[in-house]
């Protein structure tokens, strides 16, 4: 059987993913020129190496059309429900650290906690007539943090695909969920993380989609391990 | 592919509503989604079928019929009290069961005599299940969100802290997790020396000027959002707080409540022993809960027969009062779900305050159940 890896497309992602397969002993070729999409493995001739977009990456490992990606955490945990059940999360690749973190304005200085947000969730319809509303493009994670973890339901999700942190200044919402890995654009937002807000500390993984052909290949136990080898 | 065939006796269930002289309605299969989501919060997103209409509004396939019920009244401008019935499809997305299901019930809006309103809407729900469901013996379990109000304020417990507690009710997980929380000091920290400053000289004016000043220069809007002035109270009332927490004995008291749980006609008797054993004055409270019961008699309901459970409450703000479900005995699928809402109805838009109970019968789970043979338990 072919196995399929997908791996970041462009830019630090693919050169990251890139050197973490070469010290695997996975050197990757691509097929064609340099910008091909198609790749290979040398010395592995079952391997084929796919170049996708990130959440393309995070799709195609949930439909199961691919048996291996390259991605983050974030948007695997986003882009598919029940992420455990579906796919398999082999190695952490030490890389594209970003924290999903729920910020609030830093002048709100009554509000520190999840626990202090819920009462303010609570409140904010009376006070405003409206509900509270969060900008972010993590629906997913953000209900679950919200509602199975800290019991908040009363809220609104306001999409917002980019330039998320300056949703509160500018109105459009009143708080944010978001990608940061430093933290100063958040603070430059005159945001603040809140204490017990860092809802998932994501990087780059090596995941598996949970295929039963997969139970025993040794192509893909191979994989796994000499990944695995390359980040201990 | 399964057949989504109205219920064999959905004739009958709709000839029990007429009988009952309730008015019956249908509503639009597509739906407006903000109501939904605005008063059930985002959680109900990916529970519910979602699409966009041609303009960019968010429309949904009906997930129940008590908010299309209640716009449709407050559109119509209909007198109270109205009682409405329904019965149609809805649609959700479940992870067992199908997306589409019939689902039928009783409206009961602006019926100022609660006790007696509540009564009805517990004793229509259980004499229509009984008659549809010969045999089998129905668990009714009911609980009383303003019971637990009562005792929180009877607590003497800061105004923020009842209502955390209150906004929690009914799920236990949360409540368990903000009592232990409250059992310790929660100190405030990380203010600036000037904020602290500002706190301590007790100069509420010139600390809201200072935020306003703040937002100002930090390029916030001081009233898109939380105001200065909100800031600043709720920041007060933390730091007044930071060195309070729940002492052992109310704790213990609070946890004693909410592990009540006895028939319906015993309850009047034991909420009282609790009051009494706790120096908690919960008359208001009480007296409503036994006119409750009464009428329940009056309505032919034997209190004996059901379940009072302290604890029992759904996380909805819009919940104000009673709830009730009903299972088969052994079963925990919910064949009936009914409660009383009197904050919808102006939530929704309602001019003025319209009480307001009702419940909903499962279709699906009543014709599983009448499918499966007697005395076996369904999972």
């Amino acid at each position: 059987m072919t196995i399929t890896i997908a791996l970041p497309s462009k830019g630090r992602m693919k050169d990251d993913a890139s050197a973490i397969f070469d010290k695997a002993g996975l050197k990757i070729v691509a097929v064609g020129n340099e910008r091909s999409y198609r790749g290979r493995v040398e010395g592995l001739d079952d391997v084929e190496i796919a170049f996708l977009s990130a959440s393309e990456i995070s799709r195609e490992i949930g439909s199961g059309s691919i048996d291996f990606g390259v991605t983050g955490e974030d948007l695997i945990r986003e882009g598919l429900s029940e992420a455990d059940a579906r796919v398999e999360f082999c190695a952490r690749l030490g890389f594209g650290h970003a924290d999903v973190v729920v910020a609030v304005p830093e002048i709100w200085l009554d509000v520190d906690t999840m626990a202090d947000l819920g009462d303010v969730a609570a409140d904010f319809r009376a006070r405003h007539g409206r509900r509270l509303a969060i900008a972010t493009k993590y629906w997913r994670l953000t209900q679950q943090f919200f509602s199975s973890q800290h019991g908040i339901q009363l809220y609104r999700i306001v999409e917002s695909l980019g330039a998320t942190e300056g949703a509160p200044a500018s109105g459009s919402a009143d708080i944010i969920v978001d990608i940061t890995s430093t933290g100063s654009t958040l603070k430059a937002n005159h945001l603040k993380i809140l204490s017990d807000g860092i809802m998932l500390r994501s990087q780059a993984c090596l995941v598996r989609a949970r295929k039963a052909g997969h139970t025993d290949d040794p192509l893909v136990a191979k994989i796994i391990e000499a990944v695995q080898g390359a980040v201990a | 592919m399964p057949l989504i065939n109205l219920p064999a006796f959905a004739a009958d269930l709709l000839a029990d509503f007429e009988r009952l002289g309730t008015l019956r309605v249908d509503t639009p299969v597509i739906q407006p989604a903000e109501p939904f989501l605005d008063m059930a919060g985002e959680d109900l997103r990916r529970r519910i079928f979602m699409t966009e209409s041609e303009t960019g509004k968010s429309l949904c396939l009906r997930p129940e019929f008590t908010i299309p019920v209640c716009l449709r009244h407050i559109e119509t401008a209909t007198g109270t009290p109205q009682r409405y019935s329904y019965l149609g499809e809805i649609f959700r997305q479940r992870r067992e069961g199908a997306n589409e299901f019939y689902q039928a019930g009783i409206e009961d809006l602006g019926e100022t005599d609660v006790a007696s309103a509540d009564a009805r809407a517990i004793g229509d729900a259980i004499a229509i299940l009984t008659a549809r469901l010969p045999g089998k013996k129905l668990d009714v379990t009911l609980g009383d969100q303003s019971v637990f109000e009562a005792v929180v304020a009877a607590c003497g417990l800061p105004a923020g802290w009842q209502k955390r507690l209150i906004h929690a009710f009914g799920n236990s997980t949360q409540i368990e997790t903000l009592l232990t929380r409250l059992s310790s000091p929660q100190p405030v920290t990380g203010l600036s020396p000037e904020i602290e400053a500002l706190l301590a000289s007790g100069d509420d004016a010139t600390l809201i000027a200072h935020l306003d000043e703040t937002m100002e220069a930090t390029g916030y809007s001081t009233n898109a959002s939380r105001s200065p002035k909100e800031i600043a109270a709720r920041l007060k009332e933390k730091r007044a707080l930071e060195k309070t927490a729940l002492d052992g004995r109310t704790l213990a008291v609070l946890r004693e409540f909410l592990s009540l749980n006895m028939p319906l006609a015993d309850a009047p008797a034991a909420l009282f022993a609790f009051a009494q054993k706790s120096g908690l004055t919960l008359d208001g409270a009480l007296s409503r809960f036994d006119a409750r019961v009464a009428a329940l008699g009056n309505a032919g309901v034997d209190a004996k027969t059901l379940t009072y459970r302290a604890a029992f409450g759904r996380p909805l703000d819009y919940y104000t009062g009673m709830v009730f479900e009903i299972v088969i005995e052994g079963s925990s699928a919910v064949l009936a779900g009914g409660g009383r809402f009197d904050r919808l109805m102006t939530l929704l838009g309602a001019k003025e305050r319209i009480p307001a109970v009702g419940f909903a019968l499962w279709l699906d789970r009543m014709e599983q159940a009448l499918a499966r043979p007697k005395g076996e338990a369904a999972q």
